[in-house]
């Protein structure tokens, strides 16, 4: 983990949402998909705690983070921050996806606006030469991650709530199908869905695995490295810190 | 170098004037990046309860203007577990340790104290957090069973809107050294629940500073260390010129570990030569 100085490089805006090009070589070096970045806000002690962020890209010497509009007045100050700012980031947090060394076909399961962390392992999985099949699930077609953000390798299942595109309805429905298909799951979304996903392997394959599947638990973060317990939850058979332990565990730890 | 315990056969020497309290850097086990252990004077543990405790369910954490509030229920491995495996940890620490003692049941912290006799080589003090509901027998009874078990310095730790009231009698008990202190609590919603717990952060600064008027004008005659809300060197001045020997740090290291570290570089010069 390091303190570094993150230059915004770039914004892009697309609806009420917001994409930030952070330029940081030391910390890109480090990040791996789904470790989170705790980025101050504010100019003085208000807001006092730092803003937990899951970079949606990671290159050799950038990161990219993505700010949906909502009512905290933390991300607000940032969506104030014009292209030049120096943003001060802790980081990376915890332990990431890890890509299992044998497997070839990857199956990514993202709910709402956590399928977006997703995008760096979905990149990172084609890059290996993997089969990658990234699903979503979000409200309608204007929360969808655009085609034009995935490799061209990767196959993409869309499910929205209220049917503009895709299938109508959640993730769930297109596990049938896919499931079949994988030897690896990585999933964001949240508890009820892992449950769900849980039981589905079960029926899929006969019985979930260690190694098989890996899951994202999101949560804000208050010092990064464990010393506040402030991320204690009851997780793989007792109560652990999920910036020790996680972000990303295992799925049988998570359901354990 | 400071002394926060004069009176003790073994004294309590510090080389800076700065502690990482409360926790800040666990068991001496997590440390952010770029700050060390010889960044401070002296490292004040989380609380150790006799037992093992699981602490509160999530939420632990909401976030209140210009701070926050952390509930963790008092989460630790309890004594004998931290014991076994911090002792090397703790030994290879550059600076002195104290362990702070969670309240528990009656003799809990007593039992804890005197098992310290074997930590004795890597334990140099014992922190002693008093509630914020106990009244002067009570306070004076829970200093001076720790005291009969060990004869390490004790810090004790005083709520910082009942300071002044509780200060001589924890003295008498046998207290060195008076740690000004546990903010006050509070309340706020997190995540469709209630969090309640001591206020952290810049918003407890002006409770430090009142509960340290009222010790100066009392006269204490003790070595008093600040603790509270403290993020700058001019906080940590300010403290130290209402007199407090050292000021302790917690939330500024886990918000901003580079300021923690500038911290830690300045204040040394910035002390008055006697105190250097």
């Amino acid at each position: 983990m390091i303190q570094t100085q993150a230059l915004l490089e770039a914004k892009e805006t697309s609806g009420a949402v917001q994409r930030l090009h952070l330029r940081a070589p030391d910390m890109a070096a480090l990040l791996h998909p789904g470790q989170a970045v705790l980025i101050q806000t504010g100019w003085g002690a208000d807001p006092f705690l730092r803003r937990t962020f899951h970079p949606i890209a990671i290159d050799s010497e950038r990161f990219s983070i993505r700010l949906p509009l909502d009512a905290d007045r933390g991300r607000a100050w940032l969506r104030l921050a014009q292209p030049g700012a120096m943003l001060d980031c802790l980081g990376p947090v915890g332990n990431g996806f890890t890509l299992p060394p044998h497997a070839q076909r990857i199956l990514c399961l993202g709910q709402g606006d956590a399928a977006w962390t997703l995008l760096p392992l979905v990149q990172a999985a084609a890059v290996r030469g993997c089969a990658v099949t990234l699903a979503t699930e979000t409200l309608s077609k204007r929360q969808l991650i655009p085609t034009a953000m995935l490799p061209i390798s990767v196959e993409y299942h869309i499910a929205t709530t209220d049917g503009s595109a895709g299938r109508k309805g959640d993730l769930r429905s297109l596990l049938p199908d896919l499931l079949p298909w994988a030897d690896a799951v990585i999933a964001a979304a949240n508890m009820d869905f892992y449950r769900h996903l849980g039981r589905a392997i079960e029926e899929a394959r006969v019985l979930l695995p260690k190694g098989y599947a890996q899951a994202l638990y999101q949560m804000d973060f208050l010092c990064g490295t464990g010393a506040c317990q402030a991320c204690a939850v009851d997780i793989a058979g007792g109560r652990r810190r999920v910036c020790l332990r996680g972000p990303a565990f295992d799925l049988v730890d998570i359901l354990r | 170098m400071i002394n926060l315990a004069p009176n003790t056969k073994t004294g309590l020497l510090i080389d800076s004037p700065l502690i990482a309290g409360s926790g800040a850097a666990g068991y001496g086990d997590v440390w952010p990046p770029g700050l060390k252990p010889e960044d401070f004077g002296l490292l004040i543990t989380a609380p150790v309860s006799a037992d093992p405790r699981k602490g509160k369910a999530q939420p632990r954490l909401a976030e209140i203007p210009a701070g926050f509030l952390l509930e963790t229920g008092g989460h630790n491995p309890g004594f004998r577990r931290l014991e076994a495996s911090h002792r090397r940890i703790w030994r290879r620490l550059q600076a002195p340790v104290a362990l702070s003692l969670a309240a528990g049941e009656p003799g809990d912290r007593a039992w804890m104290a005197a098992r310290l006799e074997e930590l004795e080589d890597v334990i140099a003090a014992v922190e002693l957090p008093i509630s914020e509901d106990v009244n002067l027998s009570e306070a004076g009874a829970r200093i001076s069973a720790v005291r009969r078990a060990t004869p390490l310095p004790i810090l004790a730790r005083l709520p910082l809107t009942r300071a002044a009231y509780l200060a001589r009698t924890c003295l008498v008990a046998g207290a060195d050294a008076l740690i000004v202190g546990t903010p006050p609590p509070a309340a706020y919603p997190a995540a469709g629940e209630w969090v309640e717990a001591p206020i952290g952060g810049p918003v407890a600064f002006p409770f430090v500073l009142r509960a340290l008027r009222r010790l100066a004008e009392m006269g204490i005659d003790a070595p008093i260390v600040a603790a509270g809300g403290i993020q700058t060197l001019d906080d940590a001045q300010l403290c130290l010129g209402l007199g407090a020997s050292a000021v302790q740090i917690r939330s500024l290291i886990w918000r901003d570990p580079a300021a923690a570290h500038h911290l830690a570089q300045t204040i040394r010069h910035a002390l008055p030569e006697e105190m250097r």
